[in-house]
């Protein structure tokens, strides 16, 4: 096997996990989350000579983020073109997302008041911060080399990720009591 | 109103602060009812989502695609090497000079293994890499379970140590099975543990006196080392330091506990 794919299954491929993981937070539908990744991977793998520095996790999370941007503007600019001016209604930006399987099935039993939906109703640059955070155990400085914001930025965002959270548990009625 | 301190208490309770400043913000939260509140919302919301959110692991389809994906690659850049006019005496099969190459590094390899045990800076790498592999599909354990008494003796037939071994769940660590590994020249016992979404693998081995590496991050990845008796344990895992200290005090415990 060559050199370079070697390294880069060394390096980059153990951090599947932790891609999959923010693409699925990011884009929340499981197939698109997954061609998100495989794209990411594939520029990674392209672009690789560039890496420099110890951390490779930042660099490949931060590939995946641009990739989700970019789905997204293609997705936005396809959905404009070929259709006619009736047909051109766009879901309304806070229609909420398909949500994965497994979150689906809790959801449905706790009627609609899991923590995994609570957090899929953060805006995108909150939901993100607080996944590095709190799932990914990433530091400040490794989320805004992801997020690509300066580190006061990543502060304030896991701030209002965190107060929104607490804000929408009281309207929902208070705590939910924990599950388990 | 938003107290002004709340961004540090939050930065400490991240463990973003050096400890002097982390101090500060903790006596500053001891008579600020706003930031004691804040701590305790933090706590809840992160113990919550730890326990609750689960997005899980890549499916083996997405790992096959990207296993197909980098064949793809590979194979078209060995084309465009491949279309580069070579000198004639190149034009014998490509393989037979990797082989050969192949052969004698395997050769060399395997004499290094034979003669010397892991220097301690090699020791890091082969930790990481034997935690790396463990993360490929179907190679984390050799035995599932979450009761130390069926994890420990089955170590007893497998590896050449017997290592501490318990299930702290009500911690946050639960134990998930064992595997045996060949590192450093012995048969290593590794034992599984999951916080959170992190997979901690911790390795014991007999170490006697010799040096065990420093506590190193690398891409990623945190290694802490210690001994206990005459053997060495070395936790790995993409958790965070204090995480993988937690598990690596609770073991230092359990082991002093063993040996009275």
């Amino acid at each position: 096997m060559d050199d370079k794919r070697t390294r880069f299954e060394a390096l980059v491929l153990p951090h599947l996990d932790a891609a999959q993981r923010l693409a699925r937070w990011l884009c929340r539908s499981p197939s698109d989350a997954d061609d998100i990744v495989q794209e990411a991977f594939m520029r990674a793998y392209r672009a690789f000579d560039s890496l420099r520095g110890p951390d490779a996790r930042s660099w490949l999370l931060a590939i995946v983020r641009n990739c989700h941007l970019s789905a997204l503007a293609e997705r936005r600019r396809r959905a404009y073109e070929p259709l006619t001016e009736e047909h051109q209604a766009q879901p309304a930006p806070h229609a909420p997302a398909a949500l994965p399987d497994p979150e689906r099935a809790s959801i449905a039993r706790d009627q609609g008041r899991t923590l995994a939906r609570l957090i899929a109703a953060l805006p995108e640059e909150q939901r993100e911060v607080l996944l590095l955070r709190e799932v990914e155990d990433m530091s400040y400085r490794e989320i805004a080399a992801v997020a690509q914001v300066p580190i006061g930025t990543v502060m304030s965002r896991l701030a209002r990720a965190r107060a929104a959270l607490k804000l929408t548990w009281l309207e929902a009625g208070g705590e939910p009591h924990a599950v388990r | 109103m938003q107290c002004a301190e709340s961004l540090a208490v939050q930065a400490a309770f991240d463990g973003e602060l050096d400890a002097v400043s982390a101090a500060a913000a903790e006596r500053h939260a001891e008579h600020c009812p706003e930031c004691r509140a804040l701590l305790e919302h933090l706590e809840r919301t992160r113990t919550r989502i730890r326990r609750e959110v689960d997005y899980g692991r890549a499916s083996p389809e997405l790992q096959a695609r990207i296993a197909r994906m980098l064949d793809a690659e590979a194979a078209a850049a060995k084309r465009v090497l491949g279309a580069a006019p070579r000198p004639a005496w190149r034009l014998r099969p490509f393989w037979l000079g990797t082989l050969a190459g192949a052969a004698a590094a395997l050769a060399a390899s395997l004499a290094v293994v034979m003669l010397a045990p892991l220097s301690p800076a090699a020791l890091p790498d082969e930790l990481l890499a034997a935690h790396v592999r463990s993360l490929m599909p179907g190679h984390l354990t050799d035995v599932v379970s979450t009761d130390r008494h069926t994890v420990k003796p089955w170590f007893a037939g497998h590896a050449d140590v017997s290592p501490a071994v318990a299930d702290f769940s009500a911690q946050g660590y639960r134990l998930v099975g064992g595997r045996a590994d060949y590192l450093d020249r012995q048969r290593v016992a590794a034992v599984v543990y999951e916080h959170g979404a992190h997979v901690i693998n911790v390795f014991s081995f007999a170490a006697g006196v010799r040096p065990l590496p420093a506590q190193l991050s690398r891409s990623g990845y945190h290694l802490e080392c210690w001994h206990a008796g005459d053997l060495g344990y070395c936790a790995v895992s993409d958790a965070g330091w204090e995480e993988l200290d937690g598990l690596a005090r609770l073991l230092q415990d359990l082991a002093a506990h063993d040996t009275r």
